[in-house]
């Protein structure tokens, strides 16, 4: 049986590359994998406790409606940056700074 | 394994049946969703205004029904995913009133009116986004707070994003979209992190309060503390405050005016019941380490408060400048919060309802003054207390009140909130709050400065523009509505405080 500190071990990995695609990435839908990746790595987490939680299940639905969330979130952010693309021509966050001073 | 569920499944049952009963409010919200979507789909061209009367009447008839739950004692409903208490019927009446002042001014605003979208997908994001508020302040159940604070969260990007018929929009939209969804990958790796730790989802089980107790703050708490950063960046508490100057002034004033009030009052609610486990701990002195809990809270608060007064300082477009303000107000109402009792609560609902009444009247007038004159930074408003005199002497109320003088009720939220925190003071004697209220009492002094530059140049400097007297609209009513509101509740504070 795989230990419980394996997984989150991996997860914390995960959850790193993550933040680092977030934090150097110069794309607004790199940057969603990136997002991506943080949320998968909570998932695989509630998933491996969820093994010490059987009466309640907490983990596994936790992961099921974290993995829905997910998907509207990201549909949502896509169609957004779609509405960006259009008036920009680009979708580098770097370069998209209208709102100011 | 199946076998062993099998007793449960009928006790689960009842307790699902018994518990519908208390959940009348978020069904009139449901029906009103779908009412508003079906009334956008086939009577919009007939009758425009219909989504807007539909959401209208749905959000006053779940006010009513929370309204009569208000003297209800706590119940768990549906398992423990929810409770439903004093507090959260409350919070759930200062959403219907900002939903209603929301719904009025989409109504009387011309960009949203003009669009050929229609209004009346907004109003449907809107009710979602009210049940998603509603659950958030109920929630106990770390399941129930990721899905609503996210059910939440969906809703206002779109909200922001509405329109997009301009670059700045669209962009304000994809900040927003983009740091929140960062901030909430953050909040559930704590969660899961939280969970893996004490193997609970349930904040009040044994299992969860056990764990707490016999564990260390120091394997906890960055656990936490990223499950606080989703919360704190729908307070936009320092430091993930970045959005709001960008997305208030980017987003449909109408929506700005929404999203500095509402979610930021349900983060309120749910920064109570998230903390609510952990205050016994700090309370018997097992967290007084050099990182704890009340030491990250009293950080973030001065923080903020200095953040955003001095922020705003420097800002010339009025909305920027909201935010900023609404950045440092957040950071005040934090303050509130050590005092974890019925008097602090008191004094933050308190604080909320004047608070919520204070930035849509604000929003409502300087959105008015934009669409009558395309005006929207400070300098430009010279000379404006001639043409819109009466609308801004409003405006000098409210700003008045803003800062928290009287004869306004901004001087007695204030008020309450200072009295809590002296109140804790008296009662831990940490220097960390006495900072905290010299810092709060400082930064009032110094947001003086930027709000009483609007009157200054409206009514003090000239300028060279034809004076033009604009008729008021209906939106400017309802705004000196507010503000006679904002008159009364100093006589009458009691008219809220009673109910508390």
């Amino acid at each position: 049986m795989i230990p419980l500190s394996h997984f989150m071990i991996i997860s914390a990995a995960l959850f790193c590359i993550g933040l680092f695609a977030v934090l150097t990435k110069r794309n607004a839908i790199q940057i969603l994998i990136g997002i991506e990746f943080m949320i998968n790595a909570a998932i695989l987490n509630f998933v491996a406790a969820g093994r010490f939680d059987r009466v309640a299940g907490g983990g596994q639905m936790f992961a099921l409606f974290a993995i829905v969330l997910a998907a509207a979130g990201v549909a949502v952010a896509l169609a957004i940056i779609l509405n960006v693309y259009k008036h920009f021509r680009t979708i580098n966050p770097d370069k998209i700074d209208t709102l100011k001073n | 394994m199946m076998k062993d569920f099998i007793p449960y499944i009928s006790i689960s049952l009842n307790e699902t049946i018994n518990s519908l009963s208390f959940f009348y409010p978020e069904f009139a919200l449901g029906l009103g969703f779908l009412l508003v979507i079906l009334s956008d789909l086939f009577f919009a061209k007939k009758f425009p205004q219909l989504p807007a009367f539909v959401a209208l009447l749905s959000t006053l008839f779940a006010g009513v029904l929370s309204f009569n739950m208000l003297k209800q004692s706590p119940v768990q409903l549906f398992g423990g995913m929810i409770v439903q208490d004093h507090l959260s019927t409350l919070f759930k009446l200062i959403f219907c009133f900002i939903s209603i002042l929301f719904v009025l001014f989409v109504r009387y605003h011309k960009d949203l009116q003009s669009s050929n979208k229609g209004t009346g997908d907004l109003f449907s994001i809107l009710m979602a986004v009210q049940l998603g508020l509603n659950l958030m302040v109920m929630s106990e159940n770390l399941l129930m707070v990721y899905l609503s604070l996210e059910m939440v969260s969906v809703g206002s990007y779109l909200m922001v994003g509405y329109l997009s018929n301009s670059p700045k929009q669209s962009e304000a939209a994809m900040k927003y979209a983009l740091f929140g969804a960062v901030c909430s990958a953050f909040m559930l790796y704590g969660m899961s992190l939280i969970y893996s730790f004490s193997g609970s989802l349930d904040l009040f089980s044994a299992q969860f309060v056990s764990f707490l107790s016999t564990t260390p703050f120091f394997s906890w708490g960055p656990a936490l503390i990223m499950m606080l950063i989703g919360v704190a960046f729908k307070l936009s508490l320092v430091p993930f405050h970045f959005w709001a100057p960008d997305v208030y002034q980017g987003a449909p004033t109408p929506v700005t005016a929404f999203l500095s009030t509402a979610p930021k009052i349900a983060g309120f609610g749910i920064l109570i019941r998230l903390l609510a486990p952990f205050q016994p701990l700090s309370l018997s002195g097992i967290d007084n380490s050099m990182f704890s809990l009340t030491g990250v809270l009293a950080v973030t608060a001065i923080a903020s408060m200095i953040v955003g007064n001095f922020g705003a300082i420097w800002q010339n477009n009025v909305k920027r400048m909201l935010a900023y303000s609404s950045i440092g107000h957040t950071g005040f109402m934090l303050m509130g919060l050590f005092i974890f009792s019925v008097s602090g609560f008191k004094a933050i609902v308190f604080y909320m309802v004047i608070y919520s009444i204070m930035n849509m009247a604000a929003f409502m007038i300087v959105d008015e003054v934009e669409e009558k004159t395309g005006k929207q930074d400070i300098d430009e408003y010279k000379g404006l207390g001639k043409s819109f005199s009466l609308l801004m002497i409003a405006m000098v109320v409210v700003l008045v009140s803003l800062t928290g003088l009287p004869p306004t009720a901004g001087f007695t939220a204030k008020f309450l909130i200072f009295s809590a925190a002296i109140e804790a003071y008296n009662s831990s004697g940490s220097g960390l709050i006495m900072t905290l209220i010299i810092v709060g009492a400082l930064s009032t002094v110094v947001s003086l400065f930027y709000y009483f530059r609007i009157p200054l140049n409206a009514f003090l400097r000239k300028s060279d523009d034809p004076i033009i007297a604009f008729k008021n609209s209906p939106k400017s009513y309802i705004s000196m509505f507010l503000v006679f509101l904002l008159l009364f509740f100093i006589i009458f504070p009691s008219a809220i405080l009673g109910h508390l």
